[in-house]
């Protein structure tokens, strides 16, 4: 009975992956849970020079989710390398560290500044996505050329498993996911966060004061689960399904619809303990059905005719 | 380790038609709360609501907390029923520092009363003396008021409307106290933001410590999701601010360090 997964040439002891933005560096969650028992974690976004990040009210509750606009809030590369990686390594869990930048050039320079670490760090998360910032991110992972090109040119610089999270704000993922993969990535994540507004009706203002921010929760899961399966059919390089996931039937979901693995987040915020639980329900599952692989499940997904 | 924990609704006092304290059963928050701190208790919405500890009773493994209705979420919270079930993580954020307080000029207003009860508890329980002024709109409005009376060594009101103590905000009251009494005196002060930042601007002047508890719009409420920042000074860094958290840097800030 094994739960452990491969994404490409990472091997993680479970599928379960917490999300960047949700879980910083794992300090503040290693309070409520053993990270040693997920299967990784993603770093919070790290752009090249530390960040403030948006100014005002950053946050607004929709029925089954929350939108955001933190704006990529993070010390830095230098500190994360500093300060923070150090940690996340010794905390027993995968490592992957986002990266976020506002300009080919600064993913470049993260990129090559990452690099020399590669002992430490199982993939980097190549943020394409970030919808609360005004240039990079998402103005990059909009455009299946930009990605191509972008993801060619850092190919050459590091021999680092290179993840691209997809943003699910465009006409078709599956053409940003190929993009991806055509520039030689080595997985892709989906979804970031949905662009989306919340109004107050008395001031006639937006909650948020950046007026628009990422929706995330398990409302966005339907979405999340149907742009992976359409990844999963367009490109050969596995995917990490991420959007709502907030129980072990959720893993199992994406996984049938294609993912190798899943990143979790906005259900930790509510539930700090939850993403352990859902690996000893995987685990349960598993020995409950008879599954010797859980792994085998991925992309099993039948469709009707 | 940390966890969330099941709780149970043992009692609620309907201090008004908006208003309510709410008595839960959780003996490791009752055991480890400290005033200032608060919970992130869930409700039928998605998120949790934070709200801050009112009062612990040790022996009966209790805490409270006061709600007052400002949306969706409160309402459920307030409409719920004696024996009804949460969860809530807690107890959260740093809370006021008493180490070496001699004299307390506790300051509340709105939904900041209740902290400020815990406050007030805690000096008593402490033989610190503790000099209590809370704002209210007016009379029906003044929560607690029968209560502060029983827990601190003067306990003066001021109401909007003038129906109860003095007229007028929590400021008129404070001009009037003399120089002479404030000696040693540390302020802490909880309630809507302008009324925090007018008391630290006195206490300032005055040249006395002063504590507030800041609230921004939460989500996880133990520092992970970095959505309820406020503005702090940052000289020492060569910069005009940080953004910290609320949650999980504060509540409580020493008021000098605030950029309002």
């Amino acid at each position: 009975m094994s739960i452990s997964v491969k994404v490409g040439s990472v091997e993680l002891k479970n599928p379960v992956i917490l999300a960047s933005g949700t879980c910083g560096f794992g300090r503040e969650l290693a309070e409520y849970m053993d990270l040693s028992k997920l299967g990784a974690l993603s770093s919070k976004g790290l752009t090249l020079l530390p960040r403030d990040g948006n100014q005002g009210v950053r946050v607004a509750e929709t029925p089954s989710g929350m939108l955001n606009c933190v704006g990529l809030q993070n010390p830095g590369v230098d500190a994360f390398l500093a300060t923070e990686l150090d940690y996340m390594v010794n905390s027993g869990a995968g490592v992957v560290v986002n990266v976020a930048g506002h300009s080919n050039e600064d993913y470049i320079a993260m990129v090559e500044k990452l690099d020399p670490y590669k002992d430490k760090i199982d993939a980097l998360e190549l943020n394409f996505s970030c919808p609360n910032v005004k240039e990079g991110c998402m103005v990059i992972g909009s455009s299946p050329n930009a990605i191509e090109a972008l993801v060619k040119d850092l190919r050459k610089r590091t021999d680092l498993p290179m993840w691209i999270k997809l943003t699910p704000n465009v006409t078709s993922i599956a053409e940003t996911a190929k993009g991806a993969e055509a520039g030689g990535a080595d997985a892709i994540v989906a979804i970031n966060t949905m662009l989306g507004m919340a109004i107050d009706i008395h001031t006639r203002r937006p909650l948020l004061h950046n007026n628009t921010g990422g929706l995330s929760g398990p409302c966005v899961k339907p979405v999340a689960l149907r742009m992976v399966h359409d990844i999963y059919d367009a490109v050969k390089i596995p995917v990490v399904g991420c959007g709502g996931v907030s129980t072990y039937e959720d893993v199992l979901e994406f996984m049938i619809a294609g993912a190798s693995a899943v990143e979790l987040g906005t259900i930790t915020l509510v539930h700090p303990t939850r993403p352990v639980e859902i690996v000893e329900d995987l685990l349960k599952y598993c020995e409950q059905n008879n599954i010797d692989e859980l792994s085998s499940l991925t992309g099993t997904l039948e469709l009707w005719r | 380790m940390k966890e969330e924990y099941k709780i149970k609704l043992i009692k609620k006092e309907v201090l008004g038609p908006t208003c309510a304290v709410l008595t839960f059963t959780c003996p490791e928050i009752a055991e480890e709360a400290k005033p200032g701190q608060f919970v992130n208790l869930s409700c039928e919405y998605f998120l949790k609501r934070p709200f801050g500890i009112m009062s612990v009773d040790k022996e009966e493994k209790t805490f409270s907390i006061g709600v007052r209705k400002v949306g969706k979420g409160t309402e459920k919270i307030i409409g719920a029923k004696e024996g009804d079930s949460f969860t809530v993580l807690g107890p959260l954020g740093n809370g006021f520092p008493f180490e070496g307080i001699r004299k307390l000029l506790l300051v509340g207003g709105g939904t900041g009363i209740f902290p400020i009860y815990c406050a007030a508890e805690y000096a008593r329980e402490n033989n610190i003396p503790c000099h209590v002024v809370n704002g209210y709109r007016c009379k029906n409005d003044a929560f607690l008021y029968d209560k502060f009376g029983c827990v601190c060594s003067s306990f003066d009101v001021t109401t909007d409307a003038g129906d109860l103590g003095m007229k007028g905000n929590v400021m008129a009251y404070l001009e009037t106290i003399n120089d002479s009494e404030l000696t040693d005196t540390t302020v802490m002060v909880v309630g809507p933001g302008i009324m925090m930042r007018k008391v630290s601007e006195w206490a300032q002047a005055k040249g006395l410590p002063c504590y507030v508890s800041l609230e921004q719009r939460m989500a996880c409420g133990i520092g992970a999701c970095l959505v309820c920042v406020c503005k702090i000074k940052a000289e020492q860094e060569g910069k005009e601010f940080v953004h910290k958290r609320c949650c999980k840097d504060g509540p409580v800030f020493s008021a000098e360090e605030v950029i309002w």
